[in-house]
């Protein structure tokens, strides 16, 4: 039994929240389908993006330079990081010369891959999430089961519970979300007058412009770089994409895939610091990207713009959960990357998957999800990382089946079969 | 036009009926089909689960098995779409891989080759479609909820020939079943949980009977019904085609 | 730094087709008949009130009329005339903390998906999220069908900042459940002049 598997079964033992978690995953992904058949132009769209993303990860060399010439133009900070540690360094280093004792941040799931709050949490400053689930998966030590909505694993009792005992709630009993949104909303916009500097990630760098492109529906990257005097923006590699043409074809696809919405609320751009500020930091990390792009099986994968409809579609993901996922980034996405990430930590989750390829479907870039966690699974038996059981009924299979008449016994013992059946002169 | 049928092994070790089906349903139409002994497996099963290596040798004797035909028609779509989209990259050295181009479904080969307009049997019954996720995605057998495309249904335009039919489609109407070849082995709990959702969906229609063109997601739905105590019927698209032959 | 060569030269190394960059003239993107229509109903259904007013008409008594109660106005706008806080003068962004109404100018609106375009006309554009309420001023005639339309008309301007706003800040965070007025404005209206 796979990693995943032994996960799953455990999550699917409580019917109830199963269902309601399936259920609220493909209500997500109905909100999706009526955005896509909305749109004449949907495929047009998808195919473009695509291309786009092929040619821009080929020629990355030459828009990263461009991207960072554009951004030291606009009198950005831009630095290169070539991995986890060496990103949180950076960011310390910038935290530490601006005496930043606590920062607001948007939700970044590179940070989330780097590590970054506990390492920095380590050096005693505090970071306060203000994604509103975000702050709460922070508030419960948790980790994101969704990229997009990483709270929406937890009822609102739970959330409730955890607000009345953060201090955060003051009527006790009252879980409904509204309210509770309500409160978060007085507790952080405390932190975002008082922080020393604000973190966002960005859904795309803006290689001709040097712009910073961030998306949210809470405005809380806004909020976050509205009052600090510090604004560091953290992007992987990936994320930069030649120009505001191309742009529109990702903004017009993104949050249409990711919530259903025909755009997010807030799709901000940011090029300069705010008038009196300290310069804008922006730092590019590597983190393995670079690596990834030379594997001629799987570079595709950077072409995802962590949309996570693949994880609302994917029917194990759905009645699995994130936390079912050995990677931070669960579904059929977070399977390749963790794949790319390290194959020996993350092979458990390649058998979370039955090729229904739904997940390449919906993906608006069109990454080959799907046939990449198959390709996957080939190098199993190469790294030996198969299940013994696994191994020895291929084995057998491939046996029976080389050999006719082998095949023949071993059939006829089930039923009779067509090729006994067959009544007149067919050969 | 020869036809080379192929019965993929499972297909012949427990649906017989299906390939006797598929066999009258093509020689009542006026197919010049045969069936060459000596087959077993197209190789699928060992690939999906990570030995695709142990596939190639079964693609060569499919290869050489089928030489000669202008098309190996066959009741699978998943066994299809694996030698269509896997065979090519197999067979490598010194091997010419033509199985890939001429093998079809025996619903797109009907749909799109044959073009039947009429057929002769009788099914007064309520069907529900199985859509199987690779004649989907795959074999276009239908348009992919996913997709922004012209709907159609290969399996539905195909049923409706049959006199006395009713046919319906479930909520979530391509969502998969749960097989996944070493899929419902490997991850039995999230597999079971999936083919007991999708024949509740197919019950929920009032359909009387579950048909699709690819037997393994109706044995898997099958087997799983008949665990839980759900009364609904089976039936491969070709059983229903074929009635009154 | 050498990390910039480093990570350069892997780039390099690892890339061994470099792929065409697709022709977007041929996007057949959707137009509308009558985008202003097309542009209410979006806005509408992200959650924004739509107010179409005469140019004629005063913007500040209808600014007073939708929201009676307001006490902290923010603006700098030269037409408003009610506002009690400038983001413009304030001393620091934190001073905007406690709008009821925060009155801005957008550019242009795109009709697909009901959001305008704010370009940083203010020293804080704290104003734009900070604020209770937010009220944005827009030219009725300068609505774009769609985002491929809008990112040719897109200015940051000398700030160096701009955003796109669809209706009030929202979050479906807990239990999917759709919640206005998140971290930013609870609130949005358009006025159409």
């Amino acid at each position: 039994m796979s990693r995943h598997s032994k996960n799953a079964k455990a999550f699917l033992k409580d019917a109830k929240y199963s269902e309601w978690h399936d259920a609220t995953f493909w209500a997500v992904r109905e909100k999706r389908d009526n955005m896509a058949h909305g749109l004449p132009e949907w495929e047009q769209l998808r195919q473009k993006a695509s291309q786009i993303k092929l040619h821009t990860l080929s020629h990355l060399d030459e828009y990263l330079e461009q991207f960072s010439a554009a951004a030291e133009k606009n009198g950005a900070i831009v630095h290169w990081a070539a991995d986890a540690a060496q990103f949180n360094e950076i960011v310390f280093g910038i935290l530490s010369e601006h005496g930043v004792k606590m920062i607001v941040k948007s939700k970044s799931m590179l940070t989330e891959e780097c590590g970054m709050n506990p390492y920095l949490e380590g050096k005693g400053i505090e970071v306060v999430e203000t994604d509103l689930g975000e702050r709460i998966i922070q508030l419960l030590g948790q980790a994101p089961s969704h990229i997009v909505m990483p709270a929406v694993h937890l009822t609102p009792d739970q959330v409730g519970e955890l607000f009345e005992r953060e201090g955060i709630s003051s009527e006790i009993g009252n879980h409904d979300p509204t309210y509770l949104t309500y409160r978060a909303r007085l507790s952080l916009r405390n932190e975002f007058l008082t922080a020393d500097a604000g973190m966002t990630g960005a859904n795309f760098g803006i290689a001709a412009t040097g712009d910073i492109v961030v998306c949210t529906n809470e405005g809380n990257a806004d909020m976050s770089t509205s009052c600090p005097r510090l604004h560091i923006a953290a992007l992987g590699l990936e994320k930069v994409i030649p120009d505001y043409d191309c742009l529109a074809v990702f903004q017009r696809l993104l949050c249409r895939s990711a919530t259903g919405q025909p755009t997010t609320t807030y799709t901000s751009h940011f090029r300069k610091a705010r008038p009196g500020a300290a310069p804008m930091h922006i730092i590019l990390v590597d983190n393995g990207r670079s690596e990834w792009l030379g594997n001629p099986e799987h570079w595709q994968t950077l072409k995802c713009i962590r949309c996570g409809s693949c994880m609302n579609t994917c029917p194990v993901y759905r009645r699995s959960g994130g936390y079912s996922y050995s990677y931070f980034i669960p579904g059929p996405v977070g399977v390749n990357l963790g794949m790319l990430r390290d194959p020996r930590a993350h092979s458990g989750n390649v058998s979370a998957c039955t090729l229904c390829l739904s997940c390449q479907s919906v993906c608006p870039v069109k990454v080959n999800l799907g046939e990449q966690i198959y390709k996957w699974r080939q190098m199993l038996p190469v790294w030996n990382a198969e299940p013994a059981g696994k191994k020895i009924l291929c084995k057998g299979m491939s046996m029976v089946y080389n050999h006719p008449l082998l095949y023949k016994a071993a059939t006829g013992v089930v039923k009779k079969p067509f090729h006994s059946l067959k009544t007149d002169s067919d050969e | 036009m020869k036809v080379g049928l192929f019965i993929p092994c499972y297909v012949d070790a427990l649906f017989p009926q299906v390939g006797m089906a598929t066999l009258k349903l093509l020689r009542h139409l006026g197919v010049d089909v045969t069936y060459p002994a000596g087959q077993t497996c197209c190789g699928q099963p060992m690939a999906n689960g990570g030995f695709e290596s142990q596939a190639e040798p079964l693609a060569r004797r499919m290869e050489d098995l089928f030489a000669g035909f202008d098309y190996v028609v066959t009741p699978s779509v998943s066994c299809t779409a694996f030698v269509r989209h896997h065979y090519p990259k197999l067979l490598k050295e010194g091997h010419t891989c033509e199985i890939a181009s001429k093998c079809m479904d025996v619903v797109e080969f009907l749909h799109d080759v044959v073009k039947p307009t009429a057929l002769p049997g009788r099914f007064p019954h309520k069907v529900s479609i199985h859509n199987s996720c690779h004649g989907v995605r795959e074999l276009g057998l239908s348009s992919p909820s996913e997709e922004q495309i012209p709907q159609q249904n290969k399996i539905r335009d195909l049923l409706h020939m049959v006199e006395g039919i009713e046919v319906v489609e479930p909520e979530r109407r391509d969502e998969c079943c749960g097989f996944g070849g070493l899929f419902c082995v490997e991850e039995s709990t999230v597999s079971t949980r999936m083919g007991l959702d999708k024949v509740r969906r197919h019950i929920a229609t009032g359909a009387e009977f579950i048909t699709g063109a690819d037997c393994s997601c109706l044995m898997h739905q099958s087997s799983i019904a008949k665990k839980n105590g759900l009364e609904i019927g089976f039936k491969h698209v070709t059983e229903i085609l074929a009635a009154g032959l | 730094m050498s990390s910039k060569q480093d990570i350069l030269g892997r780039i390099r190394a690892g890339i061994r087709e470099r792929y065409e960059m697709p022709s977007l003239a041929d996007l057949q993107a959707t137009v509308f008949p009558d985008p202003l229509e097309a542009f209410i109903t979006a806005s509408l259904a992200a959650g924004s009130k739509v107010v179409e007013i005469s140019p004629s008409s005063d913007i500040n008594a209808t600014v007073r009329e939708l929201f009676p109660d307001a006490k902290v106005i923010a603006s700098n706008l030269p037409e408003i005339n009610i506002a009690t806080i400038n983001p413009d003068t304030v001393g620091s962004a934190q001073e905007l903390n406690g709008t009821d109404v925060g009155i801005i100018r957008g550019s242009f609106g795109v009709a697909e998906n009901g959001c305008f375009w704010i370009p940083q006309a203010m020293k804080e554009k704290a104003v734009c999220f900070i604020s209770e309420n937010l009220v944005i001023l827009l030219p009725k005639t300068e609505i774009v069908n769609n985002m491929h339309e809008a990112y040719r008309r897109v200015n940051l301007g000398d700030y160096g900042y701009g955003t796109f706003i669809s209706g009030p800040s929202k979050t479906a965070d807990i239990a999917q459940t759709l919640v206005m007025g998140a971290q930013a404005a609870r609130s949005v209206t358009v006025l159409l002049v």
